[in-house]
């Protein structure tokens, strides 16, 4: 019988101080897969040592946390979250060696290590499926959610509508149903048998005890079901998370959990517990209105979904993004606001998968610049630590011909060279094809190209999260809304502590004046904090400020 | 010296954060607070149902309301979009309010919607009066969508009228204005309107817009001024009007001075375009149209009588310097006939219209008395055309009502010869 293994003996320890508890406050993530980022050997297909390789390059980026797609062994059907073993790693990738120097060097650089922990199914391939799937008395056979016929849980949603007809399947070996949320090849686990809640604390503190930091945790929401229910947020799934949670920091009290609950806010506040739950969340309501508020020019989608978010507990933090390795999801919008995204994003239909749209954030901004400044001034200004999906930081393209959501999952573009400076192999070995249009592609964009510009997109982004990272009223502060009469400008205040921070944005595309009522600031000195030049004092009239296209300010308001 | 702005600056930074917009929905508002906020409720739903992704605005220029009406119009939201439409709006609703300058009312509430049009680049704008009780949200999209998705400039809007309503419209402005501009608009002086962008700037830049045009005087304006300049003109049903004001008959005198005299006035203005003009068209028509059967409206025709006979017997020797002896004469036998036999003929009338507004364009006496001496003849054509059409189903009304306007047509040439007389 398979079950996890002791933890390694070699545990790798964070080098930097017992750190600050809430580290994952003040963090910036970058969001990469091994098999996309380098290939060390040959072979078409990233890995571990590749990505040591290119350590000094995310360190040189600036963000402060790391978080890596699966690796584990995986017959890769999707993505890698399709696992087969928890505790190895796809030889692909390398080995639990190199996962350990990945590890070392990364500490070493003062970055944190998040990894995937996909607990609501494993593969079918996984060894706890074979088991149970072998005969109905099998030891395992609870370790799965099985049926004899396929309408229970009936009204449930079908998340990948483009491919599923039923989250039940038939399992012509054991002759019943199994129930999975996802792909007919990703079963579900069943969170109501305790062994299954043991199995995994087993597998966190496999990778904890190695030195990960943090887990992202996979598809939150549906790790329990019931009868009449949506079988969502239910509150044994809360208990599980608890479980976990709690286990967690008796052993290992600086190690945080990250959810993945694509909810609205109110439903995604409980995931926080009173603080015993998850330490982060993603914002995932946020993220289409921000390219929504860019594409009608106004402010009101995020100040809306932004004022429907409840408070969280003071130990917590939303996780911010803009775009990650899925789609760019459309399931917590309305029908209306929906389809004018695939309207204004997605027109070519092949662009659109399940319910969303499935391109990186440079094509998604037609490659304007200015727009792609905007959206990341916003998401490095607004509540809660941001996330950067890899290749996005130098503006890369996708192909959305490559089939489900590998066209935003294509090599790393570090040059202009062979196979873009990824792989040595033939080109034809690599695990997806690199871009190569004219607009796009490696030649033109890739990180050797941008080094050498002080205002290429790379090195803007650099500033940019140097200086988010300036000011912890980014990271801490609370926010609070002004509301000048232009509804095309955004504007805002980050404050916490002795620390102000006013941030403006224009999100149309022409040039915008705009009126701040900041008499709560009479006397105070906007500084503008990427080129540190003074503006004038706030007095008691409308401070005027205008604006060019998408353009923004961030303003450190100094009393002096 | 450049010339001073007639926009305040309050009302330039509250356009400057409104910013460039698809539609923009003028209201202007004296004294309407008991009324107004429906209104306004009521345009913001159609604004947000049928124009989701559009950028909008309310403009509400206000003549110095004393009773609260822009706090009204100010105040007036939807609280749950989503029990009205199941959705909520994409962007943010601008309701602008700002009193114009002034005192001629209507004229510098249409030049203040007409600058802010211009300025944030509308490519459709719409009419509303404050006081409506029968708007809803449809109402803005028939009147924006022949606009925004068929490139219309003008619509006017079509009501649903009782009978014998609107008899000043079917006895005289309609069929003048279709036989002189050429154009089949059934309510020439709706008190709702759409108009372009473009239209709305012309507006602005016309020099006759300067003109004192009394109370609708501005609307009668608006249609000939965009039928004369050569836009696209076209209408949309809307359905029974129900306005919270009603005029009453004792209003008659100055309706007409207000509507006949602006319309005599427009014709000057636009002389050269309607003399010349040839034939008449059919204006498309967009909507749906109801079959409802509403009840007629009920007017004291034997009173209407009784004054069209005193008034042609006390007003001769004024009426002698406004209508031809023949003219004269035959309203002078008709006045004569015994009120169950008694007609006035549809040429007559239309010489009757026809020489007093060529008597208005030569100011062949003062122009207020000239239209304070058509109010009794009228008065004799409705009451005519009442006991005309007593019995009579809507067709057969309509049937009549065709013949009447054929009569003008016919006549056209004598209009325009009377209109051209040197005196």
């Amino acid at each position: 019988m398979s079950t996890t293994s002791a933890p390694p003996s070699t545990a790798v320890t964070p080098p930097y101080p017992a750190a600050d508890p809430l580290w994952y406050k003040d963090a910036v993530i970058y969001e990469l897969h091994p098999r996309a980022f380098n290939d060390s050997n040959g072979d078409g297909i990233g890995d571990f040592p590749g990505l040591l390789q290119k350590l000094d390059y995310v360190q040189d980026l600036g963000v402060t946390a790391v978080w890596l797609l699966p690796f584990y062994p995986s017959p890769l059907k999707d993505g890698g979250y399709d696992i087969s073993d928890y505790t190895g790693i796809n030889p692909s990738y390398g080995t639990l060696n190199d996962f350990r120097e990945l590890l070392e060097q990364a500490h070493r650089r003062n970055l944190r290590v998040i990894t995937e922990l996909v607990i609501n199914h494993t593969s079918d391939q996984h060894p706890w499926f074979q088991e149970a799937r072998s005969s109905r008395d099998n030891p395992r056979r609870n370790w799965y959610v099985w049926s004899d016929t396929d309408d229970r849980y009936r009204g449930v949603r079908i998340i990948f509508k483009d491919t599923e007809l039923s989250n039940w399947s038939w399992d012509p070996i054991s002759k019943s149903y199994y129930w999975h949320r996802f792909f007919g090849h990703q079963p579900d686990l069943n969170f109501d048998n305790p062994e299954v809640r043991e199995e995994m604390w087993k597998v966190m503190q496999f990778w904890a005890e190695m030195g990960v930091d943090g887990f992202r945790v996979d598809a939150v929401p549906y790790l329990v079901e019931r009868e009449g229910t949506s079988c969502e947020n239910l509150p044994e799934t809360h208990e599980v998370v608890k479980f976990l949670r709690r286990r967690l920091d008796e052993k290992y009290p600086t190690r945080f959990l990250l959810a993945e609950a694509n909810q609205w806010p109110a439903d995604v506040r409980p995931y926080f517990g009173d603080g015993d739950e998850f330490h982060m969340a993603f914002h995932f309501p946020l993220m289409p209105r921000m390219f929504m508020a860019v594409k009608l020019e106004d402010r009101k989608p995020i100040i809306d979904i932004l004022q429907q978010t409840p408070d969280i507990p003071e130990n917590c933090q939303w996780g911010i993004f803009l775009r990650n390795h899925d789609e760019l999801t459309l399931e917590m919008v309305s029908d209306e606001e929906r389809d004018y995204m695939y309207d204004m994003y997605a027109l070519d239909s092949g662009a659109r998968l399940n319910l969303g749209i499935r391109r990186r954030l440079a094509p998604l901004m037609e490659n304007d610049r200015r727009r792609l400044e905007l959206m990341n001034g916003m998401l490095m200004s607004l509540p809660g630590s941001p996330v950067l999906y890899y290749g996005d930081e130098i503006g890369m393209g996708d192909n959305i011909f490559l089939g489900d959501r590998n066209g935003v999952r294509t090599p790393m573009q570090w040059s202009g060279g062979w196979n873009a400076g990824f792989s040595v192999a033939d080109p034809e070995r690599l695990y997806l094809p690199l871009l190569s249009n004219p607009v796009y592609g490696y030649q033109t964009v890739n990180v050797e190209a941008q080094r050498r510009s002080d205002h290429s997109l790379l090195s803007w982004m650099k500033r940019l999260i140097r200086v988010r990272k300036s000011s912890r009223a980014f990271s801490r502060g609370r926010i609070e809304f002004l509301q000048p009469r232009n509804h095309r400008v955004f504007a805002y205040i980050r404050e916490t502590g002795n620390e102000r921070v006013l941030v403006v944005n224009n999100l149309s595309r022409a040039a915008q004046a705009v009126e701040l009522d900041l008499r709560t600031f009479e006397g105070y000195i906007p500084v503008e904090m990427f080129g540190g030049n003074p503006f004038p004092r706030i007095g008691r009239l409308p401070y005027l400020l205008t604006l060019g296209p998408y353009h923004f300010y961030w303003f450190r308001l100094r009393r002096l | 010296m450049a010339e001073e702005s007639f926009l305040s600056d309050d009302f330039v930074s509250q356009l400057t954060a409104v910013g460039e917009v698809d539609i923009l929905v003028g209201l202007p508002t004296l004294n309407n607070r008991d009324t107004v906020q429906r209104v306004v409720n009521a345009i913001i739903v159609g604004l947000v149902k049928y124009y989701p992704r559009e950028r909008c605005a309310l403009i509400n220029p206000d003549g110095g309301s004393k009773d609260g009406t822009t706090e009204a119009v100010q105040a007036a939201s939807i609280p749950d979009f989503r029990a009205v439409l199941a959705s909520n709006p994409l962007r943010t609703m601008h309701v602008v309010s700002a009193q114009y300058p002034g005192v001629r009312g209507q004229n510098e509430a249409l030049r203040m919607l007409f600058a802010a049009a211009d300025l944030l680049g509308a490519k459709a704008c719409a009419l509303f009066s404050p006081d409506l009780e029968s708007l809803t949200p449809e109402w803005l999209d028939a009147m924006v969508r022949p606009v925004l998705k068929d490139g219309h400039d003008f619509v006017a809007p079509v009501y649903q009228r009782r009978r014998f309503d609107g008899l000043l419209v079917k006895n005289v402005l309609h069929p003048l204005i279709r036989a002189a501009y050429g154009y089949q608009v059934e309510e020439p002086v709706g008190r709702e309107a759409a108009f372009s962008g473009r239209l709305a700037a012309y507006f602005l830049g016309d020099e006759s817009r300067r003109e004192d045009f009394p109370g609708l005087g501005a609307h009668v304006w608006m249609t000939t001024a965009a039928m004369a300049g050569g836009f696209r003109v076209c209408q949309a049903f809307l359905g029974p009007r129900v306005a919270a004001s009603k005029r009453s008959a004792l209003d008659l005198n100055t309706t007409i001075q207000e509507i006949g005299g602006s319309l005599f006035r427009c014709m000057e203005i636009q002389q050269a375009y309607w003399t010349s003009r040839q034939g008449c068209e059919q204006v498309p028509t967009f909507g749906f149209q109801p079959v409802l059967d509403l009840d007629p409206l009920r007017i004291d025709r034997r009173r209407m009588y009784q004054m069209f006979r005193t008034g042609v017997d006390q007003l001769e020797s004024v009426l002698e310097k406004i209508l031809s002896p023949a003219t004269l004469q035959a309203i002078g036998e008709i006045s004569k006939a015994e009120e169950r036999h008694f007609r006035f003929p549809d040429d007559l009338w239309a010489k009757t219209i026809y020489e007093f507004a060529s008597s208005y364009h030569h100011s062949a006496i003062n122009r207020d008395h000239l239209l304070q001496a058509l109010t009794p003849l009228y008065r004799g054509r409705v009451s005519s055309f009442i006991l005309e059409n007593a019995g009579a189903e809507a067709e057969e009304v309509e049937r009549k009502l065709d013949l009447l306007r054929q009569d003008y047509e016919r006549l056209k040439p004598y209009l325009v010869e009377a209109w051209n007389r040197q005196t």
